[in-house]
């Protein structure tokens, strides 16, 4: 499992993080997502092994978001 | 789908919008009837749920959907997602049989209708808890000032985030804490009755700045039912507004969203000067936006000094305040510095919220009758100084000069 963080800046209220937290339903490999309007950021926790970083871009990229690794 | 099916799938919207006009129409008739009333008491309280209504239906409408919309979209992403692959199946189906028959979304409506109902029921509880909680303390009007001046600071602040003018302004957005968001999200999966309703239910825990408003007028009527009447005639009147944004969004698509959040965030910013504007009234600050454009502009609705009118030659040291409908008259009095003043607050027919006469700087606040002279005592006041008056809402104001 790792840790990563990623600038969201096209955040524009708080029910975006509630919509970027909902891909941690729609992914395999991910245990957690925190994100936060106010820091215009998401916290991914998953594991490496099974989804990769550029699936949970994609996956925010599909949101409507744009999301670039810390 | 055929022509006689289309004509069925929209009949339920038609019905429901022309619902909401009647209904809009019969509730302003039987409160302008109440406000015309001999009673008070009731024609105090018909207005306030008459004004509730009027700001729900104006502005609470568009304010509540900045802040509860994602919450209603949730429950329509899934419903519209699995409208949209049935009707993709039935149309695939039909292509084969009527190539030129069209497909339309309709089930849209019925998911709004539960949301908004079950949002009406939540908030009609609340405001009849917020009104019993009232029942047991009373809000005075420096409390409420402050009340009001947080609320209006909060509403000027969201509008200002609205506006991505600088990204301190995020922090006026109260995100809920993650647990809530991710039960909320959970539920929002449900395809069926029950996840409109829940989550229209919800929205009591993420009211908009001007339902916080209402919710503290609510609190402040110290009754359940008047607290409940408040708040359902309020929720009531934002219902239209948010059914038909909600119905042509999820019809139009987010096209529309970027626009209709700048229009509501130019709202907020309105609706929160004016609410800030309203606290600082009731503090008797000579800051409040009304106050200082009284004394910029120059005004003919001022009286001569106590004594010298013209048209009360016999007053001596008294003063004539006239309480009407639409305010105070003149709204600005001047007075000799250094004695004490009698101020004769004289109201004819008067039913609006002018008569909760409040003097913050003395103190001194009176609910008045619609009919008679109520005489308030002044002391003898420094000369340049202004007493402020306003009534309990800050919405109506005026000046006493010491000259």
């Amino acid at each position: 499992m790792i840790k990563k963080t990623f600038n969201v800046p096209d955040m524009h209220c708080s029910n975006c993080s509630m919509k970027l937290e909902s891909i941690e339903d729609e992914l395999a490999g991910i245990k957690e997502i925190n994100a936060s309007y106010h820091k215009q950021q998401m916290t991914v926790e998953f594991d490496e092994t099974k989804v990769g970083e550029e699936q949970i871009i994609a996956a925010a990229k599909k949101k409507g978001y744009v999301a670039i690794p810390v | 789908m055929s022509s006689q099916e289309k004509k069925l799938t929209g009949i339920p919207v038609v019905l429901m919008i022309l619902g909401m006009v009647l209904l809009v129409v019969a509730i302003a008739t039987l409160a302008s009837q109440n406000l015309v009333g001999q009673d008070i008491a009731m024609a105090g309280s018909a207005g306030q749920v008459f004004i509730a209504f009027i700001t729900g239906l104006t502005t609470g409408g568009l304010s509540c959907l900045a802040v509860q919309g994602g919450l209603l979209a949730s429950s329509l992403a899934h419903q519209i997602e699995q409208d949209y692959l049935e009707q993709s199946a039935q149309q695939r189906k039909r292509e084969k049989k009527h190539p030129v028959a069209q497909i339309r979304r309709s089930n849209t409506a019925l998911p709004i209708l539960l949301f908004l109902a079950a949002k009406l029921v939540a908030y009609t509880l609340l405001g009849a808890l917020l009104g019993w909680l009232g029942s047991y303390f009373t809000i005075s009007p420096t409390a409420r000032a402050f009340l009001l001046i947080t609320i209006g600071v909060f509403m000027i602040g969201n509008a200002l985030r609205m506006f991505n003018i600088h990204p301190i302004f995020r922090y006026f957005s109260i995100e809920p804490p993650k647990f809530i968001t991710r039960y909320i999200r959970k539920t929002a999966k449900g395809t069926d009755a029950v996840t409109p309703v829940f989550l229209g239910a919800l929205t009591v825990f993420i009211p908009c700045g001007v339902t916080q408003t209402v919710m503290a007028t609510a609190l402040g009527t110290g009754s359940a039912a008047l607290g409940a009447a408040l708040m359902f005639a309020f929720t009531l009147g934002t219902s239209p507004v948010f059914f038909l944004v909600a119905y042509l969004t999820a019809e139009f698509g987010a096209r529309l969203e970027k626009l209709f959040m700048r229009f509501v965030a130019v709202v907020v910013l309105i609706l929160g000067l004016v609410t800030l504007d309203g606290g600082l009234n009731l503090m008797g600050s000579p800051l409040s936006p009304q106050n200082l454009i009284r004394n910029l502009v120059p005004s003919n609705d001022v009286s001569a000094s106590a004594g010298e009118s013209p048209q009360l030659p016999s007053l001596g040291n008294e003063l004539v305040l006239y309480v009407e409908n639409n305010g105070y008259f003149p709204s600005t009095l001047k007075a000799p510095a250094g004695k004490d003043l009698k101020l004769n607050l004289i109201t004819n027919g008067t039913y609006s919220c002018a008569l909760a006469f409040i003097i913050p700087d003395l103190e001194f606040f009176q609910m008045l009758s619609p009919v008679g002279t109520v005489q308030v005592e002044i002391p003898a006041q420094e000369s340049g100084t202004a007493l402020y008056f306003t009534c309990s809402m800050g919405m109506y104001t005026g000046q006493i000069i010491f000259e």
